[in-house]
This record gives C-alpha cells, sequence and structure tokens, in this order.
C-alpha cells in the first residue's frame, strides 16, 4: 500500500510543479494535473479496496516523527478512503469536463484546482482541531479562486458573498478551537472528551466548534451564499463544491459530533431535518436548474447531518446509512451539474434538449432515481435502514418530516424529468464527448455502488435480479425495432411466469397470472408500434418486474423494493402519453407518498429488525398492530385510487398510450388490491380508537364504488370515463375484500379478474377508436358500429360482463356479490354499493350509444376498422369472457377451496357447474341457455316484424332553425345525463382535487415567500449566519434547561 | 492575570467592532478592513489564552532546553497564531482581489449592488 500521506503531497507538490513550468506550456501543465488527479485517486480507491477486502489495516500516519498530540497525525480508515476516493475521483472528472477553461486560465488555476482537491482529502483524513481549520481555509481560498472559472459575470458578487461568510465562520472556528485547546490541552480530536451540554467555557467551546463545522454544511436558513454559487459557477466547479466539499465538510462535522459526545448529537438531527425539509421546500419555487440543484445539496447534505445525529441508534450501521445518502448524492449531484453544461438554457423546461440524445435522458433519469432514493440505488438501502431504526426508536415525528421532505424532493425532482421529456426545448443540446463521457462515467459508477451497497445490506442484492436485469436489457436492445423487443419482452414474461409460480397459493396465482400473463396478453397490443419505439420497454418490463417481484415476495424487503419498481417503471410509462406531463406527476407523487406510508408500516411492524417476513405482520405486538394496519392500508388504497387518494388516476389512465391505459389500469391496479389482500390475511380486524378499521375500509369501498360510477357518468371523455369506473370497480374489490368473510373475498378476487378483462379490453376498444379518429371525447364520434365493428363487439361484450348482467362473468361476479351483502350487517354501504351498479350502468351504456350507435360524423365517414394488433388481444378477451362466463369454477372453484381453509367456511358447495348458496343457486349453463332463448326469441320476432321497415337515410331530417353557435352543446350525446347531473351533481364537487390543491398551493405559497429571505445581499447573509448562530445556542440553552 | 483578562477582552471587543463595521459598511473596502480587524482581534484571543504570567516567549536559543518547560509560556497557541495571521493574510489578499474585480466590473463597491444573484 501507497502511503496516504502522498495523496496530499502528490496534490501539493504538483501544484508546486505547476509553478515551474513554462507560462505557454498549458497543456503540459494540464497534463501533469490530470496525473496528480489520477495519482490521488489511484491511492485512495486502492485504500478503499484495500480495506474492505481486509487486505490492508487502518493506519493511523503522524507527522514530524512525533506522536499526537505534539505533532499532527492522520487516520486513513474504510471510510475516509471511500470518501478520499469520491473526492478525488470527483475532481479528476471535474478536471477532465473543464479542459477548456483550465487551458484558457492556465497552469495557476490548474494548481488552485489541486490545492483544493488536497485540502479536501486532508479535511477527511486530519485528526488535529487546528490542521482541520487549515484545511478549511485553503478550501475557501481554493473554491474563491475557482469560482472565477465561470464565464457568468455574476460569480463574482457570489464569490465575494462567499469570502465574507467564510471570514465569519472561520472566526468562530478559530475562538472555538482556542479554547478547546485550552480546556484539552490538546489539540488532538481524539483527546476531545465527550462533554455534556452544560454552560461552561469547554461546552461553549465545543459548542462553536461544532456550529462552525455545522455552517460549513450550509445549513437552512443560513445559506443563501452556497445557492448563489451554484447559481453561477462552472457547472464543473459546482460539482466538486457539490459532491466533493459537500462529502469532505459532512465528514469533517461527524468527526467531532463522534468525539463530543452523545449531548450535542440532538444539534446535528434538529439542524439536519430543518435544512432538509426547508431546502426541498425552498426548491419548489425554483425555475433556475442549477440554483435547483443548489437547493437539493443543500437538502441532501442536511440529511446526512439528520444522519450523524442519529448516531446513538444507528450504531454501527452509521457509515452504511450516511455512507449511502452521501455517496449517492455525490455521484447524482456531481452528474446532474456535469449534465447541465449540455443544456444551453437555464430554465429546467430547456433541459428537454437533452432528447436529442436518448443515452442522456437515460443518465438524467439514473440519477433522479439516484437522488429520491429509489431502488437499486445506495440511498435505497440507507433510507429503509434509516427508517427502520428511526421507528423502532420512537422517532415518529422525525420520520414523518423526513418522510414528507423527501416526497417534497422526488416531486420537485420528478416535475423537472417531466418537463424534459414534454416540453419543447428551444436550443438544441451540446455536442461535448468529454461531457458526455464524464456523465456516462458517473451512470455507471451508480449502477457499481449500486451493486457493492447491496451486496453490504444483508438483503437480497436488488441490481443482480434477473427481471431487473431484464428490463435494463431493454436499454442497450433500444436501437433494435419495437416488434423485435415486443416478441422478446413476451418471451420473458411467459419464461419468468413459468419458473415463478410453482409452490404459489391460489390467490397469488391469480394475481401472478393477471400480472405476467395479463401483462404478456396486452404486449400483444404493442406490436402495432412501428419504427424503434424508445424508451418503452425498459420502463414497461421494469413494472412488470416489480409486479412478478411483488407476488413471490416474502419479506417487507422485497415486497417494499418491489412496489418502488413497479411504481418507477409505471411512471415513465404513464409519462409517454401525449398530453400526460402534470397527470404523471401526480401519479409518482401519489404512489411515493403511498409507498413511504408502506415503508413506515413495515418499519413499525418490524420493530428495527431488517429482515421481516411479510407472514410476520399477524404476529406483531397489540398496541403497534393497529397503527401498522393504518399505515401499510394507506399504501394500498393510494393504488387502488380510492376516493380522496384518487385524483392522480383519471388522467394518469386516460392520458396514457393507448396499449399503456390497459396496462396500468387492468393490471397495475392489482398490486393494490394485492397488498390490501395480503394485509388482511395476515393482520385481520384491528382497532383503533374502539373504530373497527375494516369498517373504516367497508365505508371508503362503498363510496369509492358509489362515487366513483357518478364520476365516470359524467365524463364526455371515453378514456377518463373507463378511468373513473376503475375507481369504482377497485372500490368494489376494496368493499368486498373488508367484509372479511368468505364470499366478501371471493367477490374481491372475482373482480380482480374480471376487471383486468373488461377493463383491458375496454382500454384496448376505445384506444383504438382513438387511433382512428383522433379524439377521446364521446360525442365527437357516434355511428361507428358499422365502420368499427369488431371493436364494437368487444365493447358490448365488455360492457355487459361489466355491468353484471347475465350470461357473462360479471353476472357470477354480481351473483356472488349480493350473496356477500346479503352476509353482512352494515347496511348503509350495501346500499350505497348496491346503488352503484344501476349508476354503473349509466356510464357503460353512453359507450356503446355515443361511440357507436346514432349519427355518423361527417369527418369520420372514411373511419377503418382499429389496427389488427389491438383488435386482436380484444377478440382472446371475448373469447375469455364468454369461456369464463360458462365455466366460473375453472378458476374460482380452487379459489373457493383456499378462502375456505382462511374462514374455516364453505358458504358455496359446488355440484359439477351448479354453485349453491345459502340464498340461491347459480347455474352457469342454465343461464346461458336461457338467455340464448331469449335473445333466439327476440330476434326471430324483430326479422318477422322487419317486413315493413322502412330505411332512413342519415340526412331524412331538416334543421328549420338557424345553426346553433356551438353545435357540440347541442349535440344530444353532450352532457348526456343532464338530469341526473342536476340531481347527482353535488357529488362532483371537487372535494378531494380541492384539498389537494390546496396543499400544492400552501407549499408553493410558502416556498415563494420564503425564498425572499434569500436577498442576494452578502451583509445579508453574514448577518443571517449570526443570527442562525445566536438562535441554535439560545435553543441549546433551552434544552439544557429543560433537561436538567 | 489581570494582564490576561485584559488582553482577552480587547481580543474580543476587537472582533466585535470588526464584525459590527464589516456588517454595517456597505462599502467593499472597509468591509475588508473591518474584518482584517476581527482578525486581529482573534489572534490577540489566541495569543492570551497560551500566556502564562511572568513566563518567556518560547525561543530554545536564549532559554536552556532543560528549564525550558518551567520557564515559558505554552508555545502551541503562539504557533497557532503565526499561521493564522498567514492565512488572515491570504483571505485578505484574495478579497482585495475579488474587490478589485468587482469594481473593474461594475464600476462599484457597494456591497448591495451585488445582488442579482438572489431567492
Amino acid at each position: 500500500m501507497v502511503s496516504p500521506l502522498l495523496i496530499l503531497a502528490a496534490g501539493l507538490g504538483a501544484a508546486f510543479l505547476l509553478g515551474l513550468l513554462r507560462q505557454t506550456s498549458e497543456r503540459a501543465a494540464f497534463y501533469v494535473t490530470i496525473a496528480a488527479l489520477g495519482f490521488m485517486g489511484f491511492i485512495a480507491l486502492s485504500w478503499t479496496v484495500g480495506l474492505a477486502l481486509g487486505d490492508a489495516l487502518p493506519v493511523m500516519i503522524t507527522t514530524a516523527g512525533t506522536a499526537p498530540p505534539f505533532a499532527i497525525n492522520l487516520f486513513m480508515g474504510g471510510m475516509e478512503a471511500a470518501l478520499i476516493s469520491v473526492v478525488t475521483l470527483t475532481g479528476l472528472l471535474s478536471a477532465f469536463y473543464m479542459r477548456k477553461d483550465l487551458l484558457r486560465l492556465g497552469r495557476r488555476v490548474m494548481a488552485v484546482l489541486l490545492v483544493l482537491i488536497m485540502a479536501l482529502s486532508g479535511l477527511i483524513m486530519t485528526r488535529d482541531l487546528f490542521n482541520l481549520f487549515v484545511f478549511i481555509e485553503l478550501i475557501v481560498i481554493a473554491s474563491a479562486g475557482l469560482i472565477l472559472l465561470s464565464r457568468d459575470t455574476r460569480a463574482l458578487g457570489a464569490g465575494f458573498k462567499y469570502l465574507v461568510v467564510s471570514q465569519v465562520i472561520s472566526i468562530l472556528l478559530l475562538v472555538g478551537v482556542i479554547f478547546t485547546y485550552h480546556a484539552n490541552g490538546s489539540l488532538n480530536i481524539d483527546d476531545i472528551p465527550a462533554r455534556p451540554m452544560v454552560f461552561t467555557g469547554a461546552s461553549l467551546a465545543i459548542f462553536l466548534v461544532l456550529i462552525a463545522l455545522v455552517l460549513e454544511l450550509k445549513p437552512f436558513p443560513a445559506n443563501g451564499w452556497a445557492l448563489d454559487i451554484y447559481e453561477s459557477a462552472h457547472p464543473g466547479f459546482s460539482a466538486i463544491f457539490s459532491a466533493a466539499s459537500g462529502t469532505a465538510a459532512a465528514f469533517a462535522a461527524f468527526k467531532l459530533f463522534d468525539v463530543a459526545g452523545p449531548a450535542w448529537l440532538p444539534l446535528a438531527t434538529g439542524i439536519g431535518i430543518v435544512t432538509f425539509v426547508g431546502a426541498n421546500l425552498l426548491a419548489l419555487a425554483q425555475s433556475h436548474d442549477r440554483r435547483l440543484l443548489g437547493y437539493s445539496s443543500v437538502g441532501q447534505i442536511g440529511l446526512v447531518l439528520m444522519v450523524i445525529g442519529q448516531a446513538d441508534i444507528l450504531g454501527a450501521t452509521l457509515p452504511y446509512v450516511a455512507g449511502g445518502i452521501l455517496i449517492s448524492h455525490a455521484v447524482a449531484k456531481s452528474g446532474l451539474f456535469w449534465l447541465s453544461g449540455l443544456v444551453k438554457g437555464r430554465e429546467l423546461s430547456d433541459w428537454a434538449a437533452l432528447r436529442d440524445n436518448p443515452v442522456l435522458i437515460v443518465a438524467f433519469a439514473t440519477f433522479i432515481a439516484m437522488l429520491t432514493g429509489l431502488p437499486p440505488f445506495p440511498a435505497f438501502y440507507a433510507k429503509w435502514a434509516l427508517v427502520h431504526a428511526l421507528m423502532a426508536n420512537g422517532a415518529f415525528a422525525l420520520t414523518a418530516a423526513f418522510l414528507i421532505a423527501a416526497l417534497i424532493e422526488a416531486a420537485v425532482l420528478f416535475r423537472w424529468f417531466g418537463m424534459a421529456i414534454k416540453r419543447e426545448s428551444r436550443r438544441a443540446v451540446v455536442v461535448n464527448l468529454t461531457y458526455e463521457a464524464v456523465v456516462l462515467l458517473a451512470m455507471g459508477t451508480s449502477f457499481v455502488l449500486s451493486w457493492i451497497w447491496g451486496a453490504a445490506s444483508g438483503q437480497e442484492n436488488l441490481i443482480t435480479l434477473v427481471p431487473l436485469l431484464f428490463a435494463l436489457l431493454f436499454l442497450p436492445l433500444d436501437i433494435f425495432p419495437a416488434k423485435a423487443k415486443n416478441l422478446l419482452a413476451i418471451a420473458g414474461l411467459v419464461v419468468w411466469f413459468a419458473l415463478s409460480f410453482h409452490g404459489l397459493d391460489p390467490i397469488r396465482l391469480v394475481f401472478l397470472i393477471i400480472m405476467v400473463l395479463g401483462g404478456a396478453l396486452l404486449l400483444l397490443a404493442s406490436f402495432h408500434a412501428e419504427g424503434r419505439r424508445m424508451g418503452f420497454y425498459t420502463p414497461a418490463m421494469l413494472m412488470f418486474a416489480g409486479m412478478a417481484l411483488l407476488i413471490t415476495s416474502e419479506t417487507s424487503f422485497q415486497f417494499f423494493a418491489a412496489w418502488e419498481f413497479l411504481t418507477v417503471g409505471s411512471y415513465f410509462l404513464i409519462l409517454r402519453g401525449h398530453d400526460s406531463e402534470p397527470h404523471a406527476l401526480s401519479y409518482i407523487v401519489f404512489s411515493l407518498g403511498g409507498a413511504f406510508a408502506l415503508l413506515a408500516g413495515f418499519a413499525l411492524a418490524s420493530g428495527g429488525k431488517f429482515t421481516f417476513f411479510v407472514s410476520e405482520l399477524s404476529e406483531i405486538a397489540p398496541q403497534v398492530a393497529p397503527y401498522v394496519f393504518v399505515l401499510l392500508a394507506i399504501g394500498f388504497l393510494t393504488k387502488t385510487a380510492v376516493m380522496g387518494l384518487h385524483i392522480w388516476l383519471p388522467g394518469a389512465h386516460a392520458e396514457a398510450e393507448t396499449d399503456v391505459s390497459p396496462m396500468v389500469s387492468g393490471i397495475l391496479l392489482k398490486a393494490g388490491l394485492f397488498g390490501l389482500f395480503i394485509l388482511l390475511l395476515e393482520m385481520g380486524h384491528q382497532t383503533l380508537y374502539g373504530i373497527d378499521l375494516t369498517v373504516v375500509l367497508v365505508w371508503l369501498g362503498a363510496l369509492s364504488a358509489f362515487v366513483g360510477a357518478v364520476l365516470a357518468a359524467f365524463q364526455e371523455d371515453a378514456k377518463r370515463l373507463l378511468a373513473y369506473s376503475s375507481i369504482s370497480q377497485m372500490g368494489y374489490a376494496v368493499f368486498g375484500l373488508a367484509l372479511m368473510n368468505h364470499l366478501g373475498w371471493l367477490l374481491a378476487l372475482m373482480f380482480a379478474i374480471n376487471h383486468f378483462v373488461y377493463k383491458s379490453m375496454l382500454f384496448l376498444a376505445v384506444g383504438g377508436v382513438k387511433e382512428r379518429t383522433h379524439t377521446k371525447l364521446m360525442y365527437k364520434m357516434g355511428g361507428l358500429i358499422t365502420l368499427m365493428p369488431y371493436t364494437f363487439v368487444s365493447v358490448l361484450v365488455g360492457i355487459i360482463a361489466m355491468s353484471g348482467v347475465p350470461p357473462l362473468s360479471g353476472f357470477g361476479g354480481r351473483w356472488i356479490f349480493y350473496n356477500a351483502i346479503m352476509s353482512t350487517d352494515l347496511r348503509l354501504p350495501m346500499i350505497l354499493v348496491f346503488m352503484s351498479g344501476p349508476v354503473g350502468f349509466l356510464y357503460l351504456f353512453r359507450l356503446i350509444h355515443s361511440i357507436f350507435l346514432g349519427q355518423p360524423k361527417d369527418e369520420l365517414r372514411m373511419v377503418k376498422e382499429a389496427p389488427f394488433w389491438i383488435v386482436a388481444p380484444q377478440m382472446l378477451f371475448v373469447a375469455f369472457l364468454i369461456a369464463f362466463a360458462a365455466l366460473p369454477g375453472m378458476i374460482l372453484r380452487r379459489v373457493d377451496g383456499y378462502i375456505g381453509q382462511i374462514f374455516g367456511d364453505q358458504p358455496l358447495t359446488w355440484s359439477g357447474r351448479i354453485v349453491d348458496s345459502q340464498f340461491g343457486t347459480w347455474n352457469p349453463v342454465a343461464i346461458w341457455g336461457v338467455i340464448a332463448v331469449v335473445f333466439i326469441t327476440i330476434l326471430l320476432l324483430l326479422i318477422w316484424m322487419n317486413h315493413n321497415a322502412q330505411r332512413v337515410k342519415q340526412f331524412n331530417i331538416v334543421f328549420s332553425a338557424e345553426r346553433p353557435f356551438k353545435p357540440q352543446t347541442t349535440h344530444f350525446a353532450w352532457n348526456f345525463f343532464a338530469p341526473y347531473r342536476k340531481a347527482m351533481g353535488f357529488l362532483e364537487a371537487p372535494i378531494a382535487t380541492g384539498f389537494w390543491t390546496g396543499v400544492s398551493n400552501a407549499l408553493h405559497g410558502t416556498a415563494e415567500f420564503t425564498r425572499k429571505f434569500y436577498t442576494g445581499n452578502g451583509q445579508t447573509y453574514a448577518v443571517q449566519l449570526l443570527l442562525f448562530v445566536v438562535a441554535v445556542y439560545l435553543i441549546v440553552l433551552g434544552s439544557m434547561g429543560g433537561a436538567s | 492575570m489581570i494582564l490576561i483578562q485584559i488582553a482577552m477582552l480587547l481580543g474580543f471587543a476587537l472582533i466585535l467592532l470588526g464584525l459590527y463595521g464589516a456588517l454595517t459598511n456597505r462599502d467593499i473596502i472597509r468591509m475588508i478592513v473591518s474584518f482584517t480587524i476581527a482578525d486581529t482581534g482573534v489572534n490577540v484571543v489566541l495569543v492570551s489564552v497560551g500566556y502564562l504570567t511572568g513566563r518567556e516567549a518560547p525561543i530554545l536559543d536564549t532559554i536552556p532546553v532543560a528549564d525550558a518547560a518551567a520557564r515559558i509560556t505554552d508555545p502551541v497557541p503562539q504557533a497557532l497564531v503565526l499561521t493564522a495571521i498567514v492565512i488572515g493574510l491570504g483571505v485578505t489578499a484574495l478579497m482585495l482581489a475579488y474587490a478589485y474585480r468587482l469594481f473593474r466590473a461594475r464600476g462599484s463597491l457597494d456591497i448591495s449592488d451585488y445582488t442579482e444573484l438572489k431567492w
């Protein structure tokens, strides 16, 4: 192993060497710089690897041949080596990135860069308090020098503000250092004894040192100066400032908090969480990309500080958790800053330019996923461990603040990503191979780190999961035609099903069939797509991977990871729709919010254990069980779009692409239902404050069923109608599940199957109509029955099945449903659910009536049948529906037996194809017979009566009055149910939408108002800094008073 | 003893005075001067912390090494002060360089003229 001191020596030596070079040999100077940075990075990496593999031992380096405290000593351990690797490699890549500007400004600026990286490495290694101060000052001077790299003249002002603030910080630090020395007689960090927070000189001294180091982390709100630097500096330098400086400063703070003792940890926790929440909230109001990244950097480092404050409860996992967040932040943030150099405009929407190069979009998505802590990136594992530790120690408020702020951060970042995907760019992307190479290296690193964190997690290593790798495989395959990829995708799904269906219980099997085989079936419709269809298959397969893994998951970790996979995959998929930017955003925000509720629920349930089997949910302590139930139920109900949490669904499902709508509606909604199945299966009845929570679920289900149906009836947009209908249908299923009896569960399962079939079919049918008519508004259609006969058949069969009219399978559902509600005591919700049936018929009728019957429109006279590949799966569904109606036993019987085992009863008796219950008999074959006889009789009657019918041509009517001003308002299919609207329109009042809009506006308003605090004046920033210190000190004093 | 307290009080007074000056004067040059006053205050505090009454400066040329421990003041703060002075000089020089460039760029030395980066 090379001595770690050479890291410092190489940096300093090369900086001096540059001074010896001739003024004109910039190129040679650049190569010296690169060589030195590369050498420093090599030493750090070799130590990291050596220490990780156990080939090397941590080493204490003494200087001047004397032991501490008489000379400075440095320490190289695992954490130090890893973080110095981050620092030096960021420096190296940024040096490549800034090549042009470094050459322009010559060897002196290269020397400054080397000194900066050297000082950051020194800051990490040193164990001497005064040496810490010296390195910090070196960093300040070098940073102020490098800020001048920017061609933006505003950077001058930013650099000066930085110097002003740094002066104040260094005064605080120096006074703190000297009094700490006075109290302990040593400048060695390890000689500082753990001090209680009391009002003594020594405590005040350690407070000053701590607060000065915290101020280096740019805590909210004393951080205006840092934001100005982020906004105006060269992106290459901002990457160093955010990733490398942030990392080193966070580690310096960690070292001091580590020795100061547990009494000071609340200081780190408090400032950290305030910073994380404040920075993310204010980021909401940002439209400047680099300033937004600055806010995000500040927030992430605040989060690390908060984690440092949890040292007492995290114990030995602290480096894993803090490191996971810190390294994710470093890689993603430097990657994003480097990306920003490829975009010419500075508005968030200017990032649409990245679409010129799909690889950059993938990098953008990777960095955002990494920052928001999505699997399989390190911050995901860190988030998991952190929330578990916090919940196990009863830090509920802190967990809530953390998760809410993390959600806001995700909203900010995904809104930005949505803009990049959907907006039009005004200027083309910068073509610069160096920039791109640096960005791609960062992206590659993020996957390597994912593997390392996964391997060290003690859980499944997510990056090695076959379904995930299969989804990622489509990234390089994206250059091939869509049809070939589609074939591969279908084959992959079928093979995965064949591999994983063994040994599943019937309920899981049904869900696996719907999700994986159903997905393969729906992918048939994707054969319709022409060209390459870039960016479709990775998200789609990611979503299916998530669902497949969800069904087979055993531990809560697997379950949660799978849940996040399917959420992210479906988000990217939904975002592909033409007008889906705001809807995809509200989808991801609600979904992640629900996912965080799941995370909190699992963490609470496990009591801090990292490996917790989902089946253990039935064994958790009764005092926490109801809360676990509530948290998990919120998570799952968000996915099934229960009333109140439903506002994301209509837009997300209606604006998605033709073949995506059935996937996210017919299949994805079942994930929430599956979760509820598992939840109720394991936890059953739970009571909170004397209220049976399953009764609450019954009510929520009934309300969703009814209001969803009413809202569907009032839609003009056919896809929105179907989307609202999904809310209603999921309401039925939730209702059935929450009844907590045999028939209710059978009903829910029946709805899961039926809803998949007919909603997929109807979405495909309506999508096919939209492909041909280019509208989703029903009153603009009409008379398509002869033009699109196959689509008509599938809609007809679909709505017969869905409305529960005999003979199709919907009737079976209804039959079980009536039996189920007859056997419950909850009369009022029962009536509500009962009423949703007829309302459902109202909206279903519109699909047939307004689209296929009536007068054909002039412009739609030449419309052709929907494309073959969109019709084909529909016909398969039609065949299935008819078969399933005649032979329901083939699936239901096994499931019925299994549910019987759970509830210990058997209310249905199966004899041959006839099903008997307490209330009646259902004989599907007989029903088919009866229906056939009635149908044929009426048909014959009609044919017989047809002989004196007169054929009426379409224009055989006369408009007498003038041409109406707004033709659609006089169209009878517009506002079709006006009378009903008069009666039930109050249900349409957008209460939920209003509520969530209010929340969003309040957050934006707060952000807009609060950020005025950053006046831009350097003196104001310095005053804020001092006031911050005083305020924190007063709070510390106050908390001491409270403690004593 | 009283000497140390006076020195320390003086040091803190200089720090506060310097900070007050730096945060109330809008003129950038005046701010920089104020910071040097505050820096000097810090240096006085550093020295006063290490001073032991009646001891001599820690220069081993004049004092035999054998009884140095009994006769010299604490040398560490003095070494720190030297370093702090050097660093202070570097930062001051950099601030002055910034002031020069700010003036070249905008023709103003008023800190409140440089607020275009905000919010």
